[in-house]
């Protein structure tokens, strides 16, 4: 038997501490410095009329509304160096060697696109922890489209703009010594492990076209089959959301270079099990497609060894069914499934908790009510827009929502650290 | 000592059965039928300050009940209200339900009682209910639970499923100690290890329906057909909704042996109703019916088929149909009938 | 039919098309009353059959 190399990435961590505009793109000693000339400059598009830049930090009395995407700032290299596979990048695998990454900073677009859903972020205050973005330094990218520019345009225009500016921030860090190395070995072949179950992660894309669609080396996944995918390739940004719907129930591409459910199975990885990959599925709109795919994705982790499999989605209550048919499928291969669901419970949280469980397999991790309402306390400054629509109010108002609205809030990634338990300890008595 | 007002419906209070259930609500200043025992064993703590009451049909049927019955209860300044017994009997379940769901959302502490097979159950919202025996028969000993869930609720304790609480309990978001990919990772661990029953979330409760006990004699028996296939007269006279119906109808078959294509059509909007219209049989076997009526299989077929269109009717209309026809049938002596779904 | 068993209905016919519930347009017309019929007598057997729980009564 050949040995196997070492296969893995080395993530080299900067830590963001404070952040500035200035003349030029800088980071020393945890300060980046953004030169907002440059930064539009990331972001020049015949579709985009004008871009504007601006920082909204944690702690401050600043709301986000209309959310689009984040991206965390990293490069492999000076321009780059290979990472957004298909966007800055050429389209190639990548996962290995070193990619740079700042900590606590990310690039968020913020605004108007038909089909997104009205998605708050809250530098301070009771909601603050409830959104990742709540704790970072974001640069947030607000615009105005062209005239008579298609929408489409503006959307393909924002994506390239945010990565490339998301590159060029994490360029200014090239030559800083680190302050932190982790690394990330690549998820054992079934010959090599110890002994320990292998648990897997099965990620599913919302793939529903135009302005809810999520892209893997820079091509849209719609109508793929499930496939097996190099963890380090999340990391290093394969992934790229282009969905907009569902906000709380949202896995930017923030998230999947930051993978919780990966990173969770990674902690625990020659412990207690053997990380063993992650495969990601699309999420088919037609009934007989979800069979197809959640069937073939079964057998998929079947072969490649896999004891368990942890199941996440990106959606509402048509997601969960994809959820609940790999779920059964697994099952029915032999293979332990495990489903993150957030609960539609209604706001007095008696409704059923999952508008489509699933039938054979029974193990579900809750990731919180999305019915329950929250009241926001008015701010100083909104980005992003000027009013809620949602609640038709202006954005720096209190204002009521329900947790839904609330950016990654039930993250259906994994996370957060939101729950549901019933009101009274004890299983209710039935007949 | 604490005030407690008694809700009841007309039967219990003494007024009347099937004939008075459009009674309208009613208050009277101490307790009344049932209210007496109960305010036996609640006493002398806690006293039954006033008794209201309302007839089955109109607690249910009226869109205005609840609220004037709140009124009532509220009048009478209570620090609980008890609903029920109210055992299987659907309206009055149903009755019970919503005005503990209307209490709670007034903020009035509320306990009501049913079966739990009661068809109203779960439309208390999150509101404390006990279980009570199937039949009134069990009066004694559902007034022995509902009144020890009483002082204990009296006494500011949670009810649990020890006090035989049934139905939903709101499930509310808490914030764990780990994330959410980390509880994931303990499950499978937990689950591997041969915890079959670990998880967060429990797997919706399976509705459970009391069976009905077997015809005894079908050849003496009225057999009833019934439909949610929304099959009406050709043209809609009453405007059957095609979807989330608010309504369900009944339209005479005397004299019918079937039914005639072209007099009858289904304006149901989950399925394409190109067969149906061809062969409104393959909706409603009236044909077969009849024809198992003159052989003597059947004492004779009810005269009359109930209907609703059961595409996206809400959870709600659709269990209030149901306890409206079953009502509806045994006022007519009906012993069974087939529910033809679609 | 896994939904009529959630929702506890406690007796049960499976029939063989939601648009044609007590019929079946593949058959002739004479089959197709000839299978209504032994649908009905079913359903009347199982109306005559004590049950506890959510039970499917096949047509024979």
């Amino acid at each position: 038997m050949p040995d196997i190399p070492e296969n893995g990435l080395t993530r080299l961590v900067h830590q963001v501490t404070e952040v500035a505009t200035g003349p030029d793109t800088t980071f020393a000693d945890g300060r980046l410095t953004v030169s907002a000339k440059a930064a539009r400059e990331c972001l020049a598009d015949p579709a985009l009329a004008h871009v504007e830049v601006t920082w909204a930090s944690p702690g401050q009395s600043v709301r986000i509304v209309k959310v689009l995407d984040a991206v965390e700032p990293r490069t492999k290299g000076a321009g780059g160096g290979g990472i957004f596979a298909g966007f800055v990048g050429p389209d190639r695998v990548q996962g290995r060697g070193s990619t740079h990454v700042l900590r606590g900073a990310a690039v968020v677009v913020a605004g108007f696109l038909p089909r997104a859903q009205e998605a708050v972020v809250e530098m301070s205050g009771p909601a603050a922890a409830l959104s990742p973005l709540g704790a970072t330094h974001n640069l947030v990218v607000e615009f105005t489209p062209a005239e008579d520019a298609p929408w489409e345009d503006v959307d393909r225009a924002l994506r390239g703009g945010a990565l490339r500016l998301a590159v060029h921030l994490a360029d200014a860090a090239l030559d800083t010594p680190p302050d932190a190395e982790e690394w990330l070995p690549a998820p054992t072949p079934p010959t090599g492990g110890g002994g320990r179950y292998r648990v897997g992660a099965i990620t599913n894309l919302q793939t529903q076209g135009t302005f809810k669609d999520v892209f893997v080396y820079g091509r849209s996944f719609s109508g793929g089959l499930p496939t097996l995918i190099d963890p380090g390739d999340l990391d290093d940004g394969a992934v790229v959301s282009g969905q907009f719907g569902h906000p709380s129930l949202k896995n930017p591409t923030f998230m999947h270079q930051n993978h919780p459910v990966v990173a969770a199975l990674r902690a625990r990885h020659g412990v207690d099990v053997d990380f063993a990959g992650v495969v990601i599925s699309p999420e088919p709109v037609v009934a007989s497609q979800k069979e197809l795919v959640s069937a073939h994705a079964a057998r998929l982790c079947a072969a490649a060894g896999w004891d368990a499999a942890i199941v996440t989605k990106e959606g509402g209550g048509n997601a969960d069914g994809d959820v609940a048919l790999k779920m059964d499928a697994l099952e029915d291969a032999g293979v332990m499934a495990v489903g993150l669901f957030a609960e539609m419970a209604g706001p007095d949280g008696t409704g059923p908790p999952i508008v489509v469980p699933p039938e054979r397999a029974t193990a579900m991790v809750s990731t919180g009510n999305y019915d329950e309402r929250l009241v926001l306390p008015a701010v100083e400054r909104a980005l992003g827009g000027d009013a809620v629509a949602l609640v038709d109010r202006p954005a720096t108002d209190e204002l009521q929502l329900p947790i839904a609205v609330v950016y990654c809030a039930l993250s259906p990634l994994g996370w957060g650290h939101l729950t549901c338990a019933p009101e009274v300890g004890t299983e209710v008595l039935s007949a | 000592m604490s005030r407690v007002v008694h809700y009841i419906n007309q039967f219990f209070a003494g007024v009347g059965g099937e004939d008075s259930a459009g009674t309208p609500p009613t208050t009277r200043p101490e307790a009344v039928g049932p209210g007496r025992r109960l305010a036996q064993l609640i006493g002398p703590d806690h006293e039954v300050v006033a008794t209201v009451f309302c007839g089955d049909d109109h607690a249910s049927g009226d869109p205005a009940a609840i609220a004037e019955i709140i009124d009532l209860v509220r009048a009478a300044e209570p620090d609980l209200v008890v609903a029920g017994p109210a055992f299987t009997s659907g309206r009055y379940g149903l009755a019970c339900a919503r005005v503990a769901a209307a209490a709670t959302a007034a903020g009035i502490p509320v306990i009501a009682s049913m079966h739990p097979d009661n068809p109203g159950l779960d439309e208390a919202g999150g509101a404390p209910v006990v279980a009570s025996g199937e039949v009134a028969r069990q009066m004694g000993p559902s007034l022995d639970r509902l009144a020890a869930a009483v002082r204990r609720m009296l006494a500011g304790e949670t009810l649990t499923a020890d006090d035989g609480r049934i139905g939903a309990v709101p499930r509310r978001s808490r914030v764990a100690t780990s994330d959410a990919a980390s509880r994931a990772v303990d499950l499978v661990l937990a689950r591997l290890g041969g915890d079959a029953a670990a998880t967060e979330v429990p797997l919706p409760r399976f509705d459970h329906v009391t069976p009905a006990a077997p015809v005894a004699d079908l050849a003496t028996a009225t057999l009833a057909l019934v439909t949610e296939s929304a099959l009406v007269p050709d043209d809609n006279p009453d405007h059957l909704e095609s979807a989330r119906a608010t309504k369900w109808l009944r339209y005479p078959l005397d004299g019918r042996d079937s039914l005639t294509p072209g007099e009858w059509r289904s304006v149901h909007g989950g399925f394409s109703t190109v067969w149906a219209n061809e062969d409104p049989h393959r909706l409603l076997p009236l044909d077969v019916a009849r024809r198992l009526e003159g052989e003597g299989l059947i004492g004779s077929l009810y005269p009359a088929y109930l209907v609703t269109a059961g595409n996206g009717t809400s959870v709600g209309n659709a269990r209030r149909f149901g306890i409206e026809w079953a009502a509806d049938l045994r006022h007519s002596e009906v012993r069974a009938a087939i529910l033809t779904a679609t | 039919m896994s939904i009529a068993q959630r929702v506890g209905a406690p007796r049960i016919v499976p029939t063989r098309g939601i648009p044609y519930p007590t019929g079946d347009p593949s058959l002739t017309k004479a089959d197709e009353n000839a299978w209504r019929l032994r649908l009905v007598k079913t359903a009347l057997g199982a109306l005559a059959t004590p049950v506890k729980q959510p039970t499917v009564f096949e047509v024979a």
